[in-house]
């Protein structure tokens, strides 16, 4: 209950920082609260906040909540213990297993080898963020109360436990508070990335800094310790329900426990060079290529107000976790709705925070350390979110789960690159050579280790010749398919053998030589994929089918209703091997990613994304959004219909009745079957627009003249102006780069930087959890748990654009990393021998 | 009323004959003899084209309006209507329907017939002599869309009563207009029933709508009997009027 209580009092405190670090004129004075970050460094650093705020606010904030006043008190009588939060952070950690149907082994190492890369930075940064998203958990358990009663009683019952652990802990609290706090100076700077304010952050080097290090010595174990438990906590990601929760991470090449305080180390030293630089940061290319590199990563760090706050000197607390500035936290919770009355969830509080610079030691900090090649890691920063909702599991039912990533990238083929050189004049012309982009690119692939990797712009002579035999020995199987016409590329889909069993493959090609709207020579790829979890040669677990959409849309900016109707055809495949799922009672998850030509929030990526776009009168420019044409003065609007009903796919965006009239006519005694509304489709095709030869003229009688527009308006009106798709999807990213504001693209050449490459998804939605045939509890759709962040087009310019040394490709790559649950066939498993299972394991 | 419809076939009501004259006779002798070649030719002939969306079976559009001033009789029926043309797909279909006036737009006293190739839209036809129809009276303005739902639920396969389906006509008359659909087989009362389900889902007809099945012999022996007593009485007439 403590922990609850704390995280009442805590949780709009720290959004309110969150929010306010956001601010665009948080240097304007007239603000209620002020922040002032300090940060030790201790070869980890800690960074505390002082948050000054008119106490009035914060009562107000809870009249709803019973439980507030005591938390006040709580937290009053626990002032001037910094550590507080942290400690608590530490007992919900423990207690998450226990809350939690679904445990991840006890060894923490094992867990970290598991996921080199991406899961140990995390680990090393997860705790403060855990905890609380643990202190949020009591509170979402308790409006699901009756559906876990038993997590509960044992949590109450642990409370007394994490309270005596507590104050035992306060005296030498420093042990832990070492460990903690390069997590919370990690934290802390990660959060910045959020907003579109301008942040500046005064974080002090603290002269705790001395005292941090010298207890870290003594204690070593303590600190490892919490680590562990951390990495369990880390693990088991899929327990809480506070979606709005997120850290960013560092990647580093972590492997194990022993190694994490010295990379947490590192990281810090990075961090505070970088924050050093912050100020630099457009005029960075007077540092080394190394430092610059970290001034940005720096970028991409949320900061965490870690270590302690006051309020007005009465209150002290630490602030523990950062949120996203995208979540969607403000819609069912109720501490959310009150929060919003003073802390909105958007940018409206830029104002009220003043983030004072941030000032780091000198530059004396700087890793060394690391060499160039790991920075090029460093400089995209893997997000991860935490994903949870373990209430809705009763208690009796397990549940496996799986991780997998995918990657989209668009590595420009290297004829396109020659043909159009106009774009890459800014490039040395080493970075365009093909054999360097290929080791680049190969490399990334290797780094990222994706197990579904989507690749736009493959030239087909290099697919043969160089991707194809690494991909497979990779442990890769791969699909291509080159666009028709005279262009030598095309879309490669690639998906780990060793995860991913293959069901069906549709290779569509959007050329339609009868079509005047779809003469351009652009594929896509859809592949129904099979999640299967092997243990040896025995097949441990099946997941649902996945449907893994790769396309490469029409670039041309003017021709958006091409785009529309080639969209239309990838949403149709989708839509159709969704459907065949369904036929079989399956739900079929569905990532759809590629090169879209169309930037965020424009028409065709509203149809993405809301499932309904009017198009009527739109103008086809404006389609993509990837230029502004309007100042045309004649420019082709989309007309009604977009595309002829005979090109067989209707205004929703699927397959009209033709499959599913040959799927009848097995089951209905052979016959051909057509529906009215298939029928009037073809109406105006233009087969049937021309008159019969043989077609007699009779006055009054033959002599009608069809006309599209005129004709059945009243049964066309409602659906002719309006394209919809019922696949339900989302975009990984947000087109925002969380802290700066700044617009995330995916792609930068001479003329243009934006975003037009895409990973959408099916997100699982919480209604949609199933019992299973075999008992098991299974939710549909899948679970963004991890991305790899993009840069701001200003970031690229600063390193010459693309592509450049680091980047191979014109575009930039998009990973994310998805859970989704297994129909696990392990029924009778005591909870806890269930645990995530991880596709790379 | 019944027998009114059914004599409607080929009776005068005296509705629209005035502006008929005899010279029409010597031109539907020209287009009755065309029709039996395009008959022989068009059933090879008519097959879905490429990427089209082939029917079930191949149909084909009739066209008669009455020809008034001659004494009615099965003949003159026969003569009277004409081939519109066969399509085997639905983008032939509407090809054809596009072209064509809505029956609701018609004038005169005007039948379109849709068939399935080679059973012509007579009761004598070897399909239909054991058969019978689902007759629906509509007030005028419901025609056009009642009988495009009634041939796309019929071509679309939609009445799932196997092979009985011969075909449908609108016949469109000077206060009410009707449709009707044409089975082959009278007496098998399961069939006769689902096809009335389904013209009542496809038509989306009120409930209270009433619906009539009449037998072509039924229908036969009505007209023989009723147009011996007008062609008697039109003769009576032609002699008074001399």
């Amino acid at each position: 209950m403590i922990c609850s209580l704390l995280f009442y009092a805590l949780y709009p405190l720290s959004r309110y920082l969150t929010a306010g670090r956001r601010s665009e004129d948080s240097q304007k004075g007239l603000s209620p609260a002020v922040v002032h970050g300090t940060a030790a460094w201790d070869g980890c650093a800690v960074t505390t906040k002082r948050f000054t705020q008119s106490q009035t606010t914060q009562p107000d904030q809870w009249l709803s909540s019973s439980s507030t006043a005591k938390g006040k008190t709580e937290e009053g009588m626990k002032e001037g213990s910094p550590d507080k939060e942290g400690d608590t952070g530490m007992e919900q950690n423990k207690e998450q297993p226990v809350a939690v149907p679904h445990k991840e082994p006890k060894n923490g190492e094992t867990k970290m080898s598991e996921e080199p890369q991406s899961e140990a930075t995390k680990t090393s940064e997860e705790p403060q963020s855990e905890a609380t998203k643990t202190s949020e958990e009591p509170q979402s358990e308790a409006r699901t109360t009756d559906e876990e009663p038993q997590s509960e009683a044992k949590e109450t019952s642990e409370e007394p436990q994490s309270e005596a652990k507590e104050t035992s802990e306060e005296p030498q609290s420093e042990a832990v508070k070492t460990s903690k706090e390069p997590q919370n100076e990690a934290m802390m700077t990660s959060e910045v990335p959020q907003g579109k304010m301008e942040v500046s952050m005064q974080q002090n080097i603290n002269t705790k800094e001395a005292t941090d290090v010298p207890s870290e010595d003594i204690n070593p174990e303590q600190a490892l310790a919490a680590h562990i438990k951390w990495l369990q906590t880390d693990a088991s990601i899929k327990e809480t329900d506070c979606p709005g929760l997120e850290e960013i991470q560092i990647h580093t090449p972590t492997h194990s426990v022993e190694e994490l305080v010295i990379s947490a180390e590192e990281r810090i030293e990075q961090t505070a060079c970088s924050g050093e630089q912050q100020t630099q940061i457009p005029s960075m290319e007077s540092e080394t290529p190394a430092v610059s590199e970290v001034t940005e990563c720096w970028d991409e760090y949320y900061i965490n107000p870690a270590a302690d706050e006051e309020y007005d000197g009465a209150n002290s607390s630490k602030l523990v976790f950062c949120e996203h500035s995208q979540t969607h936290l403000t819609i069912s919770k109720p501490c959310n709705t009150q929060n919003s009355l003073h802390f909105p969830a958007g940018l409206g509080l830029a104002g009220e925070i003043e983030c004072p610079l941030w000032q780091f030691p000198a530059g004396s900090y700087y890793p060394p350390l690391e060499s160039p090649e790991s920075f090029e890691v460093m400089w995209r920063v893997w997000q991860s979110l935490p994903a949870a909702e373990p209430a809705l599991i009763p208690f009796p039912f397990t549940k496996t789960s799986l991780n997998f990533t995918v990657m989209s990238y668009n590595v420009l083929a290297q004829d396109l690159l020659e043909a159009n050189e106009e774009l890459y004049i800014h490039c040395p012309l080493e970075v365009l050579d093909w054999s360097y982009r290929c080791s680049l690119l190969l490399e990334e692939i290797f780094k990222w280790a994706p197990d579904i990797l989507c690749l736009q712009e493959v030239q087909e002579n290099h697919y043969h010749e160089q991707l194809y035999p690494v991909l497979c020995q990779m442990g890769y199987t791969c699909v291509y398919k080159r666009r028709t016409g005279p262009k030598t590329d095309g879309c490669a889909t690639c998906y780990r053998s060793s995860c991913f069993s293959e069901v069906s493959v549709s290779l569509l090609e959007f050329f339609r030589p009868d079509t005047e709207l779809l003469n351009r020579h652009n594929v896509g790829i859809v592949l129904l994929l099979r999640p299967v979890v092997t243990q040896g040669s025995e097949i441990k677990a099946m997941g649902p089918p996945l449907c893994v959409g790769n396309t490469h849309l029409l670039f041309n900016p003017r021709r958006g209703d091409v785009k529309l109707a080639q969209l239309a055809m990838m949403l149709a495949e989708i839509d159709s091997t969704v459907k065949s799922c369904k036929a079989k009672g399956e739900h079929c998850n569905i990532v759809l990613c590629g090169d879209f030509n169309s930037v965020p929030n424009m028409p065709l990526y509203q149809l993405i994304t809301t499932g309904t776009l009017y198009y009527r009168g739109l103008p086809a420019w404006m389609v993509s959004g990837q230029e502004d044409l309007s100042f045309k003065t004649h420019f082709h609007r989309l007309s009604v219909p977009l595309w002829h009903s005979c090109l067989g796919i209707t205004d929703n965006c699927q397959y009209s009745a033709s499959k599913n009239t040959f799927e009848n006519k097995d089951q209905t005694s052979g016959k051909l079957h057509y529906s009215h509304d298939f029928m009037r489709q073809l109406r105006y095709c233009p087969a049937a627009c021309v008159r019969p030869v043989d077609l007699k003229l009779i006055q009054g009688v033959t002599d009608n003249a069809p006309d599209p527009s005129l004709e059945n308006p009243s049964y066309d009106t409602c659906s002719r102006h309006t394209l919809t798709h019922c696949l339900d999807l989302e975009s990984v990213y947000q087109h925002v780069l969380p802290g700066s504001g700044a617009p995330e693209v995916t792609t930068v050449h001479s003329e243009v930087g934006a975003t037009v490459d895409y990973i959408f998804y099916s997100p699982r939605r919480s209604s949609t959890s199933a019992q299973t045939a075999c008992g098991n509890f299974v939710s549909e759709g899948l679970e963004l748990i991890g991305s790899l962040c993009l840069l701001s087009e200003d970031v690229l310019w600063s390193m010459n654009g693309l592509p450049n040394h680091m980047f191979p490709s014109d575009h930039l790559s998009l990973v994310a990393k998805f859970q989704l649950d297994l129909n696990s066939p392990a029924i009778g498993k005591t909870v806890g021998e269930v645990g995530g299972i991880d596709v790379r394991g | 009323m019944n027998n009114k419809f059914d004599a409607l076939k080929d009776d005068d009501s005296g509705d629209h004959d005035q502006d008929q004259g005899s010279p029409k006779d010597s031109e539907k002798e020209k287009i009755e003899d065309e029709d039996k070649d395009q008959n022989s030719t068009r059933k090879k002939m008519v097959v879905p084209g490429a990427g089209e969306h082939p029917l079930q079976y191949n149909y084909t559009f009739w066209y008669s309006r009455r020809t008034p001033g001659r004494p009615a009789s099965t003949q003159s029926y026969e003569q009277n209507i004409k081939q519109i043309g066969s399509f085997a797909s639905v983008e032939q279909f509407w090809r054809f329907y596009s072209h064509m006036i809505r029956p609701g737009d018609l004038t005169g006293h005007s039948d379109f017939h849709l068939f399935k190739e080679g059973i012509k839209p007579m009761w004598e036809d070897d399909a239909n002599k054991m058969g019978g129809k689902w007759i629906i009276r509509l007030r005028k303005g419901l025609a056009s869309r009642c009988w495009e739902n009634l041939i796309l639920a019929m071509l679309g396969e939609q009445f799932m009563v196997g092979e009985e389906i011969c075909g449908a006509v609108v016949s469109v008359r000077f206060q009410e207009d009707i449709i009707s659909i044409w089975n082959k087989t009278a007496s098998d009362q399961a069939t006769t029933a689902r096809i009335r389900d389904t013209l009542r889902r496809v038509l989306n007809l009120p409930p209270n709508t009433i619906m009539e099945y009449k037998t072509h012999t039924d229908s036969i022996k009505y007209v023989q009997c009723v147009t011996f007593r007008r062609s008697f009485l039109a003769e009576i007439d032609y002699a008074n009027q001399k």
